[in-house]
């Protein structure tokens, strides 16, 4: 079964990619063949924040239980997170030089996903510096805990002190002024990266639990 | 309190960040000048260097409130010894008199040597003390967590810069405001600083006997 869904993934996925340059017109006041973007840009933005939030959430979790589990959630998360993130800020950094003609200039969006970048790069090298593993693991859930209340400030705040030239209204698939089709590939997009990104964050979570069992020395005994 | 004492006989932390500010300011105020800036780009441009200077002033010494503790051998009795919220309530307080020691001797010094105009010197200095409780509400968690880690004054700053990159925005632009003098009804930028400082301090309360007592 699961294999019969991962094939399924793969062809979706290449109908998509398809789809995306042949089925689809461009949006307008877009120069050229830019606003395909849409269809990779916003699902890996998507993904990164679903992936983020998941790390939170494996935090808390870890704090609150400490099942082995919660940690390697919380830990594959934010690296697959921080994955995507770095893709969004590539694909966007390129639609910026092809639309506003520089590849970085400190628009708001690119401020505040680089403030994001240097939270998960903080995260791991906190990761890293840690000796003991069992302290490792409840620093980085706190460190994880304190770095998301100040996102609401940089999501809420930042972008309101001055005048973002991300594109809003005419690409924003909430609001009415979309072509149908776009739509459609668009949320077929969607829905391809973020069964790529279940498949990828079961891997890694796998491989956590692997190494995990295999470390030397455990404080509470073989679990399972 | 205990803290206090201990600082004042030995005076490395307060010696270290005034020193640092102090270099860094002169540096400025000797390559930049009060003439080198456009009259009509000061009170943007001078913010900027103000927390700039101050930013990273602060993010060289405070994390010595419990790195001393570890380096001196003393955790483990403060551990068996008091709370873990009056140990933070401790550290907290100390790390903000050094503050407010940095912010009293650095930013007078900072507005004669640059010829800072300020318009606006009540919401200045409002921003600045708000701006300096969220500093040192920021960091202080962070300064628990790297005495028990290694390569400990590089992984301080690259933790504590993202957690305070938003608060130094607001700052710069709150400073900005109170020098150009726009009179914003309830000086937005104080009031975002404000809700920093209380959303860090409870968090921090929360999250302090998790690490303290790993």
């Amino acid at each position: 079964m699961r294999t019969i869904c991962k094939i399924l993934l793969v062809l979706w996925m290449c109908f998509i990619i398809v789809a995306a340059f042949r089925l689809a017109e461009p949006a307008r006041g877009f120069p050229g063949q830019t606003s395909r973007i849409l269809f990779f840009h916003v699902p890996q933005a998507w993904v990164a924040t679903l992936s983020f939030f998941l790390s939170m959430i494996g935090s808390v979790i870890f704090l609150s239980k400490r099942g082995p589990r919660a940690d390697h959630l919380a830990l594959a998360a934010a690296e697959l997170g921080f994955v995507f993130c770095l893709l969004a800020t590539l694909t966007g950094s390129i639609f910026a030089k092809c639309t506003w003609g520089a590849y970085w200039n400190w628009d708001p969006r690119e401020t505040s996903i680089v403030i994001l970048l240097m939270i998960y790069g903080a995260y791991f090298a906190l990761r890293s510096s840690v000796a003991d593993p069992e302290k490792k693991k409840v620093f980085a859930a706190v460190y994880s805990l304190l770095a998301f209340v100040t996102v609401p400030f940089l999501v809420f705040i930042v972008p309101r002190i001055t005048v973002s030239l991300h594109p809003e209204d005419t690409m924003n698939p909430a609001k009415p002024g979309m072509d149908p089709v776009t739509l459609k590939i668009f949320l077929g997009s969607l829905l391809s990266y973020t069964g790529l990104y279940i498949w990828m964050l079961r891997l890694r979570m796998r491989v956590l639990f692997l190494e995990y069992l295999n470390e030397p020395v455990h404080p509470f005994g073989k679990q399972k | 309190m205990r803290d206090l004492k201990g600082e004042f006989r030995t005076r490395y932390a307060v010696n270290a960040i005034l020193m640092f500010a102090f270099t860094t300011l002169i540096a400025v105020s000797f390559s930049i000048g009060s003439y080198r800036i456009v009259e009509a780009q000061k009170p943007f441009l001078n913010a900027v260097l103000l927390w700039i200077i101050l930013v990273f002033s602060a993010l060289s010494g405070l994390s010595r409130s419990f790195v001393r503790e570890e380096e001196s051998g003393t955790m483990d009795i403060l551990k068996l010894s008091a709370r873990p919220q009056a140990v933070f309530l401790g550290k907290l307080f100390f790390n903000l008199t050094l503050l407010g020691a940095l912010e009293i001797i650095i930013v007078p010094s900072f507005v004669l040597l640059m010829g800072y105009e300020i318009k606006l010197p009540v919401c200045f200095w409002a921003m600045i003390i708000s701006a300096g409780l969220g500093l040192g509400a920021g960091t202080t968690l962070v300064a628990a967590m790297i005495a028990q880690a290694s390569a400990r004054g590089a992984l301080f700053s690259a933790l504590s810069f993202p957690l305070l990159l938003p608060l130094m925005i607001t700052a710069i632009k709150g400073c900005e405001r109170a020098a150009l003098g726009l009179d914003a009804a309830g000086w937005p930028e104080v009031r975002i600083a404000v809700a920093y400082v209380v959303i860090m301090m409870v968090m921090s309360i929360f999250l302090f006997p998790l690490i303290w007592e790993e």
